[in-house]
């Protein structure tokens, strides 16, 4: 009998030590975020009175104001632009420095890895604070422009897309290039010396044997850049300005400024909404490309 | 040989739970009892405002009474989301929470605010009316004047009008923070009112499509006049004063319309952990020696009448009889129940 029951604990043991290892991490996001999650649902289907706040009610007023206001659409539509370009500069220059980084033999390998780290060291605002020293009209770019008698009025980088587009790229890149490089490493170097080898160019080797095989490190990289991009917030406030807006600001407006928290949780909704089906999307395309 | 091993049983353990419950209870009470007026949590900004309300209320005045001040640091906008939250909590987190007079009818509005006890505050006997709310008390005050750089603007302007003027093309500055002080000089520049800021509206528009600068924040628009990229706009008379002692080579006019009042002040709310606390610092606040010290330091006007201030201050920060005479108030009501709608106008058709 005891013979008989041991195959059977040993195939539970696995069972209950994998729960017991998911609890703590399944306790922590359900308190942490599905509990505000749907609070916040529920708060984007009550109206706003400015006197108190929000007074409950079951109404899509929010959403329907949201995508029958020009404006608001607009604000979603940059967005979601600014963050798939910042994805494809990170995707970009990422993938080279991911590879040189996961190849490389050198002693100082460690060195490098730190020196693409270390811009995670610093906080959002705070690294914005240095774009803003250099991108601003008296700053280091325009100083340099002028000095080299290349313009003769400071150019307006500030409060302008190609800043915000600069900022997010410069945090997301660390990511990125992290995502990628754990990817690569795992890519054995014979595969792309077989292919060169076997008299393919270099690019052709790239797109038929290394890009397809470091595919789920772009992908999750592109997942994880795009998140990041569309949820931004100080960088475009800090570089953006008063007239550039995307929706992590302009949540925090509706909720902070103006105190409308209906509105405020249903432009959260619709750009978790919007993040979530662009994401599987993307992932879903790039998964049925690669398949084969 | 000893045996280390941790064998607790369940009485032993209850023996030190217990006994730790006790300690963790005398030494919350022990706090408490070294200050025996307690503690207040202070809502406020941060920055000078906070540490100028520590080296002059918090530290000389409430100490000696035996009081803690604690100061909860943030931006209005979020304290006042911190004060809707706790709304339904019995005990808040905050004793007092430091608003402009625009907010402070806005939580009231709300129904969070306590009614003020002036009974309990002998000091208000000397607050200016304008003070003086049921619902709070102004702490001080300044006014939305013109400030110019003569440099880059050679005929002085004296009116809303001549500062909010397309003429002035990209040397006008505007600070996107500052909607609804804008839209009302705006509005009393081109015939509109406290209680109608519509006519205004045209103005902006035209001196938007003239290339005037939107600036984020206070502290931009100060380095954009530092830097002479904004030759005029329109500010608090305080800021004025910080920004020129800063180096801004700016000078201030008050508008002949009217100077718009900027009352910044404190409301206890309702559900205050320690309501006698409270008032007893807004009495303290109210000490001409601290309204003196905030006259001298921040650039602020005392909101007593009993405070004595040295000429040289008075005339850098202050307004003259004719000036006095022409602050006006804000008309609250109107601003809280158009706010969201003046800020939708500001953001999707003025910024675009």
């Amino acid at each position: 009998m005891t013979a008989a029951a041991l195959p059977s604990a040993r195939t539970n043991a696995p069972g209950w030590t994998a729960a017991a290892m998911l609890s703590p991490a399944t306790i922590v996001v359900t308190i942490g975020i599905v509990i505000p999650i749907v609070i916040l649902f529920r708060y984007s289907l009550n109206q706003f009175t400015p006197a108190k706040v929000m007074v409950d009610a079951f109404t899509l007023e929010n959403y329907v104001k949201f995508f029958t206001d020009p404006y608001y659409v607009a604000v979603l539509l940059r967005t979601i632009r600014v963050a798939a370009v910042c994805t494809a500069i990170c995707i970009v220059l990422g993938f080279p420095m991911a590879y040189v980084l996961a190849r490389t033999r050198s002693r100082f390998k460690n060195l490098l890895l730190l020196i693409v780290i270390l811009p995670l060291f610093v906080g959002n605002a705070v690294r914005a604070a240095g774009w803003m020293v250099l991108f601003g009209n008296r700053g280091f770019v325009n100083a340099v422009l002028l000095w080299l008698g290349l313009i003769h009025e400071p150019l307006q980088i500030m409060y302008t897309e190609f800043a915000v587009v600069t900022g997010i790229v410069a945090v997301n890149l660390p990511f990125v290039v992290l995502t990628l490089q754990a990817v690569l490493e795992g890519i054995g170097r014979p595969l792309e010396e077989a292919a060169l080898g076997l008299g393919a160019a270099p690019l052709r080797m790239f797109r038929h044997v290394l890009l397809p095989l470091a595919m789920p490190g772009v992908i999750a990289a592109t997942i994880l850049s795009f998140i990041l991009a569309m949820n931004a917030y100080a960088t475009p406030v800090l570089l953006g300005g008063p007239t550039f807006h995307m929706m992590g600001p302009t949540v925090y407006d509706q909720f902070m400024g103006l105190t409308n928290w209906p509105f405020g949780a249903a432009l959260a909704f619709v750009l978790m909404t919007a993040t979530l089906l662009l994401t599987v999307t993307s992932n879903w395309l790039a998964h049925r490309r690669y398949r084969r | 040989m000893n045996d280390y091993r941790l064998n607790i049983s369940r009485r032993r353990w209850m023996k030190s739970a217990g006994a730790l419950a006790g300690v963790a209870a005398m030494g919350g009470w022990a706090p408490a009892h070294a200050q025996s007026g307690g503690r207040i949590v202070l809502g406020t900004w941060g920055g000078d405002y906070s540490k100028l309300l520590a080296k002059n209320i918090d530290t000389p005045l409430m100490t000696p009474k035996k009081y803690e001040v604690v100061h909860d640091i943030g931006g209005d906008p979020e304290r006042r989301a911190k004060m809707r939250a706790e709304a339904r909590l019995p005990r808040g987190t905050d004793d007092l929470q430091g608003l402009s007079a625009a907010q402070m009818f806005e939580m009231n509005d709300a129904g969070l605010c306590l009614p003020i006890e002036y009974s309990k505050i002998p000091n208000a006997q000397y607050l200016l009316p304008q003070m003086r709310y049921p619902y709070g008390v102004g702490h001080i005050y300044s006014g939305k004047v013109i400030l110019y750089n003569p440099k880059l603007i050679t005929t002085p302007p004296t009116s809303f009008a001549d500062s909010l003027d397309p003429k002035h093309g990209s040397k006008l500055g505007i600070i996107d923070i500052q909607y609804q002080f804008t839209m009302m000089a705006a509005a009393l520049a081109s015939g509109g009112s406290m209680t109608n800021y519509e006519p205004g509206k045209e103005r902006l528009m035209a001196c938007r499509k003239a290339g005037a600068k939107i600036l984020p924040t206070n502290e931009a628009m100060a380095q954009a006049l530092q830097n002479e990229e904004v030759g005029i706009c329109i500010m608090w008379k305080a800021r004025a004063v910080q920004w020129q002692k800063a180096g801004a080579k700016v000078e201030t006019v008050a508008p002949k319309e009217g100077i718009p009042l900027y009352i910044s002040g404190f409301v206890i709310p309702k559900n205050a952990p320690n309501k006698d606390g409270a008032h007893v610092w807004l009495n303290e606040m109210l000490v001409t020696s601290a309204q003196e010290a905030f006259a001298e330091d921040m650039g602020y006007n005392p909101s007593v009448g009993n405070a004595t201030i040295p000429p040289a201050t008075e005339k850098r920060i202050g307004f003259n009889a004719d000036e006095r005479k022409r602050l006006i108030d804000l008309d609250y009501a109107y601003l809280a129940k158009n706010d969201a709608a003046f800020k939708e106008w500001w953001d999707k058709t003025f910024k675009g």
